[in-house]
């Protein structure tokens, strides 16, 4: 029997002392009273696990089982397989394709950590250390943004990456360019781009706690020693910073991995650079023709965060919590 | 292959040309104090090649860009440099002009006839004016007026002034000297005006250089990636679906009014639902028992699980009467923060509490975690392989519907309905027994907890005698046959079985902060409430759960303004159809499949006006901490 610790070590002193005759039966009766908790919190775990591993165990079952049973009936019956996957990532039009989604996803999720990172470690450093007028309202007013919802960006930025900015000056019809035409509309670099505009107030803000918590004395010391800001911010701040810098990596590359919003709306109806998320939505949406390829797709989609997570869970919930709850 | 390597050469290029620039830009204002000289040619040049780029690049100068760029940067560096290279002071601002008098002359020389302005000198002379009225109160703010910024803003009017109030295109190559060289004879002397002699001034150009240097990316990409575009999308949001005729409010007017996104119709069905009778129910039953219990130790109300479950199920049942009456997208959207927020958070504190120093807590806390590791799209999918749902004659494939459709077997008649009742029977003698041992040693906890707890046991059991359990309907021979519910399509509860999926996801992440903070709760504070005699219950309740509200109340903040803009779940599984939609993804549809600009700027602009409370609450907090 499992006797946890959340509750007290001993029952109300009353209550043992007018038990004393009976003291065995009592403690079989707390101790399956205590033990409630456990067991409701492995009932939790499992309602959590079974729908996960429900994917898992239809991934690799085959389709006609797929389509005739449930998992738990492969167990007795069999149909068991491993072609699903080949096939997901195989090149076949009809059910593969998810091989090049996933370097696709790579292509957005590389760049889409590594600049927002470098951009917000140098501004957190100077919201942090560098004295300068408006800097406490720059940094809320910056931080502020966290909440803003990225649709109400999408349309506007769309337009500057397929477009660009024109002006036309009132009564005379001249048409100033103030944006260039980049035409990047389907491409990576439209989303990561605009990844990285959408994760600069949080990474700001994470690092920024971070940083400022540093010790005064290290930054007076590297000052009186003639050190400048960039040799500081080079040599002191990002070699102490790197938890919260692998917290924030951990994070952004996740959030940029799963995203689909993002890359829908950029990447538009440009099949060629969908990344794996659009990928398997997109074989979501048809179902039937590539049903039994869907639970591998989507468990390959879903592998390489899982991975990150299990192999990093530590940074990532240090992350999460220097963002939530930061006094 | 060749995707991978392009992909590759262009996040190695972006990389490694940001870092050039950042490095480039430093070690620049690394020169301000030293080599003041350099610095200006180098800025002169910079600025010179910017400038030109441009112009090339609207098609304003003729010939090739390379040299026009090259020249530039030469032409801007002298101007830039010269005045500094003159030893009397009076004539520095002379040469400068000079320069910028030669440079203004090939400009005008050199650029397009079709942009020749008109000179229309009271349009000057009032941009001028405008120009100086900023500056001049700025400057006599800050206690100085500087020649320099005289000229640099009368420079910058007379630009103003001659392309916004002349006719482009109606001017000759006389009117171009005036509207081009004026201006940057201007500019000239103002470069020759100003320049900073001492090196205090240097150090302080430098250290706010320096702050430019470290911020400018990150401020670019707020500005011009979510500055700009918000405010261009409320601007939007004012125009008609191509973006060109003002309508004023009308999309915001159609978005309230229509009847697919605020059906208020039925708003009586909510008093009359068995949601509604119930949950006040529990409401009342919550507010007895924390009465009484409150009664018995002297306060009013005592928070206890005895009154704050029957509270809190019951508020929820409230809200399900409300929002399953009333329909429409932004209904559903209000429907799903509320919901998601609430049971997350407090699924989420309940699996903290019950994982602390339990056996195996991080085995526990990290599988109830994972699906914050999966993408939305992926967690839709996964649940449309729980929710599937197959005809009646068929073996169900999907987990859900396989239990309901297994208990609708346990029907009256069956074999497994004896074998359950047995099963029931069990556990009501098990909470008999348990009820009986709370009233002889006077425990009210356990023996009102096993009374309450046989409550639902009797109703399964009264469920399985009568109108049967789970999924079951009659079949044509009098058999009984399985009844799948249809979780996806049938409303308005399919919504319900959406959210889940959402609350599936987020209760990890309220279960990992709530579990840091019961952690942080000071232990001496935990061992005197002992001390002075208190239980677990009290030590939750008066102990715990005050410290960790600013922690729930911060869960609250970020789970509104993740779930306001639910967008992926719903158009993986639904596609907003049957009674689903939410605001995200009607203004995904709207924007980007029927390019109805106007309307889908406002459902945008209507999800920011959603998440401002919540900004606003950010924002306090901050300052707080600040302080």
């Amino acid at each position: 029997m499992t006797v946890t610790a959340t509750t007290t070590a001993t029952p109300r002193q009353s209550t043992t002392t007018r038990a004393r005759s009976s003291g065995r039966p009592d403690r079989f009766v707390y101790g399956l009273l205590r033990s409630i908790p456990t067991w409701l919190l492995w009932i939790l775990v499992m309602l959590w696990t079974v729908p996960t591993g429900s994917l898992l165990l239809n991934s690799f079952r085959t389709r006609d089982a797929q389509r005739s049973s449930g998992w738990w009936v492969s167990f007795t019956e069999g149909g068991w397989t491993l072609d699903n996957y080949g096939d997901v990532l195989s090149s076949s039009r009809q059910t593969g394709g998810l091989a090049q989604a996933l370097l696709n996803s790579f292509a957005i999720a590389i760049p889409a950590t590594v600049i927002p990172i470098a951009i917000a470690a140098m501004a957190a450093y100077a919201f942090a250390w560098i004295p300068f007028r408006g800097r406490e309202v720059l940094f809320v007013a910056t931080v502020s943004l966290l909440a803003l919802p990225n649709q109400v960006a999408l349309l506007p930025l769309l337009q500057l990456f397929a477009g660009g900015a024109h002006w036309t000056v009132p009564g005379s019809g001249t048409v100033v360019t103030l944006f260039p035409d980049l035409d990047l509309a389907g491409t990576p670099t439209a989303v990561w781009l605009t990844h990285t505009a959408f994760a600069m107030p949080f990474a700001i803000f994470l690092l920024h706690n971070y940083i400022s918590s540093l010790p005064k004395e290290l930054f007076e010391a590297a000052r009186i020693d003639g050190a400048d800001h960039f040799t500081i911010f080079w040599r002191l701040v990002l070699p102490l910073s790197v938890p919260a810098l692998a917290a924030f990596t951990i994070f952004q590359f996740l959030w940029t991995w799963n995203d689909y919003l993002i890359a829908i709306t950029m990447i538009g109806a440009n099949g060629a650079n969908y990344p794996a998320t659009i990928k398997i939505a997109s074989m979501a949406g048809e179902f039937g023709l590539r049903e039994h390829v869907l639970s591998a797709g989507a468990f390959v989609q879903a592998g390489i965060p899982m991975l990150v997570f299990f192999a990093l869970q530590r940074y990532f919930v240090r992350g999460l919590l220097a963002g939530s709850v930061k006094s | 292959m060749e995707a991978l390597t392009g992909a590759l050469r262009g996040i190695v290029a972006a990389i490694g040309l940001s870092a050039l620039l950042f490095v480039g830009a430093n070690r620049l204002f690394d020169l301000i104090v030293e080599r003041w000289r350099l610095f200006l040619g180098l800025l002169g040049a910079l600025t010179g090649a910017v400038f030109f780029a441009v112009l090339v690049g609207n098609r304003l100068l003729d010939g090739s860009g390379r040299i026009w760029v090259g020249a530039g940067a030469l032409l801007f560096a002298v101007m830039a440099t010269a005045p500094d290279l003159v030893r009397d002071r009076r004539l520095r601002p002379v040469a400068g002009g000079v320069v910028g008098a030669g440079i203004g002359l090939l400009l005008a020389k050199a650029v397009d006839a079709s942009v020749r302005p008109s000179v229309s000198m009271a349009g000057i002379a009032l941009a001028v004016g405008i120009a100086l009225a900023v500056y001049l109160p700025i400057a006599f703010k800050q206690g100085r007026v500087r020649p320099g910024g005289v000229l640099a803003s009368a420079a910058f009017g007379w630009v103003a002034g001659t392309w916004l109030f002349g006719e482009v295109g109606g001017g000759s190559a006389t009117s171009m000297v005036v509207s081009v060289t004026v201006p940057m004879v201007l500019v000239g002397s103002a470069l020759g005006a100003g320049g900073l002699r001492q090196r205090a001034q240097r150090f302080d150009l430098q250290r706010q250089t320096r702050v430019g240097a470290f911020l400018g990316p990150a401020l670019f990409f707020v500005v011009l990636g979510l500055i700009v575009p918000l405010a261009r999308t409320i601007y939007l949001s004012l125009y008609d679906s191509k973006g060109r005729e003002w309508v004023g409010f009308r999309n915001y007017g159609e978005i309230l009014t229509n009847d697919r996104s605020v059906d208020l119709a039925d708003w009586a069905n909510i008093f009359t639902s068995r949601l509604f009778i119930g949950g006040m129910g529990l409401l009342a039953i919550g507010a007895a028992v924390g009465l009484w219990s409150g009664r018995r130790r002297g306060r009013v109300i005592e928070p206890a699980t005895g009154s704050v479950v029957p509270v809190l199920v019951g508020a929820t049942l409230l809200v399900f009467a409300v929002f399953s009456s009333l329909r429409g997208t932004v209904i559903n959207n209000l429907w799903w923060v509320v919901v998601v927020t609430m049971v997350s958070t407090g699924l989420g504190l309940a699996a903290a509490v019950l994982a602390d120093r339990a056996r195996f807590e991080s085995v526990a806390k990290s599988l109830i975690f994972l699906p914050m590791a999966i993408s939305f799209v992926g967690a839709g999918i996964i649940w449309r392989f729980m929710y599937i749902a197959r005809p009646p004659q068929k073996p169900q494939t999907g987990v859900l519907n396989a239990v309901w459709v297994g208990l609708g077997k346990l029907a009256p008649g069956t074999a497994g309905q004896a074998v359950s009742l047995v099963f029931l029977a069990l556990v009501t003698a098990g909470l008999a027994g348990l009820c009986l041992f709370g009233v002889r040693r006077r425990q009210t906890g356990i023996a009102l907890g096993s009374a309450l707890s046989a409550f639902p046991v009797l109703y399964l059991a009264y469920r399985l005698l009568g109108p049967g359990l789970g999924g079951v309907e009659e079949g044509p021979l009098g058999l009984p046959i399985g009844k799948p519910i249809l979780f996806v399509q049938e409303g308005p509860f399919n919504n319900l079985w959406l959210m889940l999926v959402l609350i599936w996801i987020q209760t990890g992440f309220a279960m990992v902060i709530l579990s840091a903070a019961i952690k942080a709760v000071p232990g001496d504070l935990i061992d005197a409430a002992r001390v002075d005699g208190a239980n677990d219950r009290q030590v939750f309740f008066r102990v715990t759960m005050p410290t960790i509200v600013p922690t729930i109340a911060v869960i609250v903040t970020t789970l509104i303004v993740l779930v306001m803009k639910v967008f992926d779940i719903v158009r993986v599984m639904t596609n907003g159809n049957f009674g689903t939609q939410v605001i995200a993804n009607e203004m995904w549809q709207r924007t980007f499949t029927e390019f109805n600009l106007g309307l889908g700027s406002a459902l945008a602009a209507v999800l920011f006006l959603g998440v401002v409370p919540a900004m606003a609450v950010n924002v306090r907090r901050m300052q707080r901490v600040k302080v």
